[in-house]
């Protein structure tokens, strides 16, 4: 019955990912207006607060705004941190764990509204043949030059800039900088058709800045998602924030070693995040830091249950060479539609 | 340029930008509780109403609210949930107003404030919705329950970290004793000086239109050059029943428009240049055949 709806686990991801993108974006419809009515104020996904019809917050909000308000500010003025003052942090960071727990990266893979947008702008430029640019030697450059961002905006705009405004040494705009640069802002409450938050602050320098930096990104972020997969999440913040966490889920890819790997290499090559140690790694090393669980990989490792998507001990999705044949028919691992031609038969290779 | 490269810059600017100073105005999300400023010196109306006093810096857990064009002996603290012995928490009003905090901890942000005055022949009321910063549950239990005769009932209140703005529309249910009133009028009047009545319909919501009369900063009323400006509203409402006249006011803020000190001209030319930054990666295809782009 799933199997019918379902043929392929990218399908059922599909349709997950477009209910949670409608859930996140316009879900105050179900869930209510109000900040406690909503699925939780800090969801492991980019889930905008900002849009006024959202079904829950991202939980880059509360961290930004409780360091912002409650830590900086009660630094200044008891000059001593304590137990009390660092308390909502982690009580926020306890929420966003009670569903990170569950799902885990799949967060970024299965229910980021942004991740979806991006996937969805990438299926139109491969149904219209726009070639696909890796990040990686020879192309768009080696993928390890750009991994360090999400972790320098991570702690600057989340931690660093709302502590320092807190303290105020910087001024208040920096309260929350993360959420004025974020592209995920402006694109999810443009889908709620407002435009003010495209719109930029004219009177406030930092504010105009900021802005434009998130429109530029936005900009940025739909015409490049037609070329490489997913741009904006290999910068993403969040997607830092979860791999902090990524070995405390359950929720993993586990990864063995075969004969081939290394050799072959398409599980790398249908990875969304051009990640090349799926395919030179095993065990931990494999599942990398910006692993988003979407199971592109397993879908498209020729070789039985080397792949695996695992929560716990069960193991959710394996890779096998009868779906691996039968997939391959209808879309390349470069996420390329019709097969025109099939140079890398890995089979063979 | 490499598109690469671009990517890399467009990415490798973000901290810098982010640490550029300049004087400024805060943004949302921040606490209504910080964007109140001091009261205009002239009377704007001649409603009862209650306003905030001057709070110091930081503080979350308590604030100061004064009454005006009433003399209540108590202002009444209605919680969103809590110990049944907390829902509902008398303060005595000296001169400078009363010090109000929530029923208890994570109970929930919006708190329900009522001053009253009574006599045998009327009764005034006071009231408006109190956000401190102190998660917990919605405030949808504390809308729904009657906390005096004459009700103005906001359906919905803003959501956190939202406001009522100017140029909005926002739907207020007006209850007598639980009950919905048709065709009640309904009167709002500004800090800025507009004043329009509108009528309940069946369900007795009244749709108000939030008026577009802000003045430029450099007037008396609005900003205080932290958060978005703001000034005050106040619905008021009247009515008789068994010879007492009652006499029902609720009185929040509201900002400005948001598209006053934005402009989406400047928006929409930076998503563009983003766009066109982008334009690069999906011209190169010609140079590299497909097939050709496996690892290197
Ligand atoms: S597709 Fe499978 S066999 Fe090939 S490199 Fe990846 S894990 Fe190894
Ligand atoms: S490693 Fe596999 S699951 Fe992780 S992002 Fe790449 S394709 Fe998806």
């Amino acid at each position: 019955m799933l199997k019918t709806f379902f043929p392929t686990l990218s399908r059922f991801r599909l349709a997950v990912q477009l209910v949670m993108l409608f859930v996140s974006v316009y879900g105050s419809v179900f869930v209510g207006t109000y900040m406690a009515d909503k699925i939780s104020n800090n969801l492991p996904a980019l889930s905008c607060a900002y849009d006024q019809m959202n079904g829950g917050y991202c939980v880059l909000i509360p961290t930004q705004h409780i360091i912002h308000h409650r830590i900086g500010e009660a630094l200044v003025r008891a000059q001593q941190l304590t137990f009390g003052m660092v308390l909502p942090l982690l009580m926020s960071f306890v929420a966003f764990f009670a569903f990170f727990f569950v799902l885990g990266k799949a967060f970024c893979g299965w229910v980021c509204p942004l991740g979806t947008l991006q996937e969805l702008i990438g299926k139109l430029g491969r149904r219209f043949g726009i070639g696909l640019r890796r990040a990686e030697a020879g192309d768009l450059g080696d993928v390890r030059r750009v991994r360090p961002v999400k972790w320098l905006l991570l702690l600057a705009l989340v931690f660093v800039l709302p502590l320092l405004t807190g303290l105020g040494v910087t001024p208040h705009s920096l309260g929350n900088p993360y959420c004025d640069i974020c592209p995920s802002r402006v694109a999810t409450t443009l889908l709620t058709g407002s435009t003010e938050q495209l719109a930029l602050r004219v009177n406030d320098g930092i504010g105009f800045g900021l802005g434009a930096v998130a429109n530029l990104l936005i900009g940025f972020t739909l015409v490049g998602a037609l070329a490489i997969r997913q741009p904006f999440c290999r910068i993403c913040p969040l997607l830092a924030f979860n791999a902090v966490f990524q070995r405390l889920s359950p929720m993993r890819l586990a990864k063995k070693m075969h004969d081939n790997c290394g050799k072959c290499g398409i599980c790398s090559e249908a990875c969304p995040m051009d990640i090349p140690e799926i395919a030179r790694e095993e065990g931990r090393k494999a599942y990398h830091e910006d692993c988003t669980l979407c199971g592109r990989c397993a879908e498209y490792c020729p070789q039985d249950d080397v792949i695996q998507l695992k929560w716990g001990p069960f193991a959710l999705f394996s890779s096998r060479r009868d779906y691996y044949k039968a997939k391959v028919k209808g879309e390349l691992p470069d996420g390329t539609v019709k097969p025109v031609k099939f140079v890398r038969n890995p089979a063979d290779a | 340029m490499k598109p690469s490269s671009v990517l890399a810059l467009v990415a490798a600017c973000l901290p810098a930008i982010a640490w550029s100073q300049h004087e400024n105005h805060g943004t949302p999300p921040a606490s209504a509780a910080e964007v109140r400023r001091p009261p205009a010196p002239r009377e704007w109306t001649r409603q009862p109403l209650l306003l905030p006093g001057k709070n110091p810096r930081g503080e979350r857990a308590q604030t100061l609210l004064r009454v005006q064009g009433i003399a209540p002996a108590v202002l009444s603290v209605h919680a969103p949930a809590g110990p049944a012995e907390r829902r509902k928490v008398d303060y005595p009003v000296a001169p400078e107003g009363a010090r109000i905090a929530p029923a208890a901890p994570q109970v929930g942000n919006y708190h329900w404030v009522v001053a009253r005055e009574e006599s045998a022949e009327a009764v005034k009321v006071a009231s408006t919705a109190w956000y401190f910063s102190n998660p917990g549950d919605s405030p949808k239990e504390l809308l729904r329950s009657v906390k005096h005769e004459l009700e103005i009932v906001p359906a919905p209140l803003p959501r956190e970290h939202g406001s009522y703005r100017e140029s909005e529309k926002w739907r207020f249910l007006v209850r007598f004793e639980g009950q919905p009133l048709a065709g009640q009028p309904l009167t709002l009047e500004t800090e800025f000086g507009s004043r329009s009545t509108f009528l309940t319909d069946r369900d007795g919501i009244a749709t108000v239109l939030f008026p577009r009369d802000f003045k430029p900063a450099t007037d008396q009323a609005g900003g205080d050059g932290h958060g978005p400006r703001r000034a005050r509203f106040v619905l008021a409402t009247e009515k008789e029943a068994a010879g007492r006249r009652y006499l029902t006011a609720f009185n929040h803020a509201y900002g400005q428009d948001a598209d006053r000190d934005r402009s989406l001209g400047w928006g929409a030319a930076f998503g563009l240049v983003g766009m066109l930054a982008a334009t690069p990666l999906l011209r190169r295809r010609a140079a590299r055949p497909q097939g050709d782009n496996g690892n290197a």
